[in-house]
């Protein structure tokens, strides 16, 4: 199992350089830059920051969306990126949040069928230097790129529910999964069931991002215990359901932050939560709890964010422990 | 005066960074990366690019807010000022009409261009303003309508290369009347050439008749253009710009619309643009085609940096 270290592009510049400079050095598998849409970081110039400040640790996005950008700009971000790093780069997709979504005036219909046909013509487009593409759903008509030729982009899909899931199975390389331990589980299952009945290989990637906080003293818990609040009243109820999380306990959750706030609504946030939700720990134990799930089937996990109270020693620390106990 | 050279982004990434670095040793102030829906994600192109060189600044543009989000263009610009400091420039424009109208963008089915250009400038000012940041937004610009918004520009770079048609633009924007914009530079597809070499020539018709076939009907009109784009424009409705369409536009119409100069013209025509007020020369596409085409132009502008002083 490999271990990966997660930034979002709410990060600033020097963490991120940090971050990446960090994986590189200790010899980790990669950096994950989730697109928090809106932020002040752009995602793809922000990962041209990390590929072009290491040298041989994988970079990918985690995830950015089709529905904020032309699929073409994320076909020509991609190709650079790709020829700053040559073979380092991955490429990952998702819807995005809802809520994000929504807040720009975006509405998402028939999300599964955007997925397909994106990544579907990203994988036309990158083949296709000097050759008319059209995908008539996504208004791209006599397209003719100017890059590309070989490039093999890897492809994660960052997408959850089994409709996705599935789609996922057939169309990517791998999948970033994030929520409850039982529903990781069930996804992975699903998926490589998913592979075999259509008669596809079994190489295939499962990425587990899921908050991880480093816990030294008492009062992080609290910290624990808020982010634990945002995450689960998140979380979809097709999810808690695959996870067996009862909805109701997630639904006061959302009516405790709608009413009194993120802090009062930590406070009642009960130790199955978070269990469900998050891992936490000492260095030791956090890789210790992220190596359990290679059980699940889980290939690759990812620390951070939010890290723990003090970012960078807890990245140090679990960093460090994890290449002294590989 | 300052002289920029524009990177292609159709080169593969080790090319466009050869040709930076050289651009800067040849002491050229700028180099420009363009964001065409065709080529490589220009915001990354540059990022690499500042990475490898030291002092040259950096434009990124043109760059469609009809593609990008003020946003999203304004958080470029965050990632790359933060990270390699205030040497960049952008540049925005309405963007290649029939280029964003193959990606799903139709700029004819568009109400007022000008107006949401500006609302675009205004967000990403404001958006870097709050950073602490600064950086130049310069209009790209070409039509009427356009040219008259461009007072609310730090610069306006015209798609123009024939002084006639620089000093009427200039009449527009209200420059020539002692008013803003404050910078004005010109972009064009150029070739300047120690010796003449037809394929070079070849890349320069084509460019230029890019320009010329989407500049507006009452620009053409204006400057007796459009009857002689006339066939050009018609066959292009129903295929692309290729050599058959090409042939169809008199040389003299492509020459009206880019810098097509010997070593020995260049001064001359560099101190005409002077004399209009024009300030900065971005010599576009072919001439950053190899680094043989880079020297050409290194050399050329070597007799006039000779000649002129420097401006800073």
């Amino acid at each position: 199992m490999n271990l990966s270290l997660g930034l979002t592009t709410s990060s600033s510049i020097e963490r991120t350089k940090w971050i990446s400079g960090m994986a590189d050095a200790l010899g980790l598998h990669g950096v994950w830059i989730g697109e928090d849409i809106g932020s002040v970081q752009e995602i793809f110039t922000t990962t041209s920051l990390a590929l072009l400040g290491t040298r041989r640790v994988n970079v990918g996005i985690g995830v950015t969306s089709p529905f904020i950008r032309n699929v073409t700009t994320i076909a020509r971000a991609a190709i650079a990126l790709s020829e700053i790093a040559p073979k380092r780069f991955r490429l990952g997709l998702g819807v995005g949040g809802l809520r994000d979504l929504a807040s720009m005036g975006i509405q998402i219909k028939k999300p599964t069928e955007m997925m397909r046909k994106t990544v579907r013509l990203l994988r036309v487009i990158w083949t296709s230097r000097g050759i008319p593409v059209s995908e008539g759903d996504l208004k791209i008509g006599g397209y003719r790129p100017q890059f590309g030729g070989k490039e093999e982009i890897p492809i994660f899909m960052g997408v959850r529910g089994p409709k996705l899931l599935a789609q996922a199975a057939e169309l990517a390389d791998g999948l970033i999964l994030s929520g409850p331990k039982k529903y990781v589980e069930e996804s992975i299952k699903l998926v490589l069931s998913r592979r075999t009945t259509l008669g596809l290989s079994s190489k295939f990637c499962f990425v587990l991002w899921t908050p991880t906080i480093m816990v030294l003293e008492r009062s992080d818990l609290e910290l624990v215990k808020k982010i634990v609040a945002i995450v689960a009243a998140d979380t979809p109820d097709s999810v808690l359901e695959m996870a067996g999380i009862a909805k109701d306990e997630v639904d006061e959750v959302r009516t405790d932050i709608a009413k009194h706030g993120i802090k009062d609504a930590a406070k009642n946030i009960s130790s199955n939560l978070v269990e469900q939700f998050c891992i936490s720990g000492d260095a030791g134990g956090i890789c210790e709890s992220l190596r359990h799930h290679s059980k699940l089937g889980v290939d690759e996990v990812v620390f951070g964010p939010p890290y723990g109270r003090d970012p960078k020693k807890a990245i140090t620390e679990v960093a460090e422990t994890w290449v002294r106990t590989e | 005066m300052k002289f920029g050279i524009g990177l292609n982004a159709n080169d593969p990434i080790p090319d466009v960074l050869a040709k930076g670095l050289e651009a800067e040793r040849l002491g050229l102030d700028y180099v420009w990366v363009s964001d065409l829906p065709s080529q490589r994600y220009a915001p990354v192109v540059a990022s690499a690019t500042a990475l490898t060189t030291h002092k040259i600044r950096i434009g990124l543009g043109l760059i469609s807010p009809f593609l990008h989000t003020p946003q999203q263009i304004a958080s470029c610009l965050n990632t790359l000022i933060g990270s390699y400091g205030g040497r960049f420039e952008l540049c925005i424009g309405p963007g290649d009409r029939e280029q964003l109208k193959r990606v799903g963008v139709d700029l004819d089915a568009l109400d007022n261009i000008p107006q949401h250009l500006l609302k675009a400038k205004k967000e990403i000012s404001q958006a870097l303003e709050n950073r602490g940041l600064e950086c130049r937004i310069w209009l790209g610009a070409q039509g009427s309508k356009l040219l008259k918004t461009a007072q609310s520009f730090d610069g306006v770079l015209l798609n123009y290369s024939s002084p006639e048609m620089i000093g009427w633009a200039l009449e527009v924007t209200g420059k020539a009347q002692g008013g803003k914009p404050s910078l004005v530079g010109v972009f064009a597809p150029s070739y300047i050439h120690r010796t003449f070499k037809p394929e070079m020539y070849k890349l320069l018709q084509l460019s230029s008749a890019i320009v010329a076939v989407e500049a507006s009907n009452s620009v053409l009109r204006r400057f007796s253009l459009l009857e002689a784009l006339g066939p050009a424009r018609r066959e292009l409705l129903s295929k692309p710009l290729d050599s058959s369409v090409l042939k169809l536009i008199p040389p003299e119409v492509v020459e009206k619309f880019s810098i097509f100069k010997s070593q020995d013209e260049l001064p001359t025509y560099i101190g005409e643009l002077e004399r209009l007020g024009v300030e900065h020369v971005v010599f576009s596409y072919p001439q950053g085609y190899s680094i043989e085409s880079l020297g050409e132009l290194a050399e050329g502008l070597s007799r006039i940096r000779g000649t002129y002083t420097q401006v800073d």
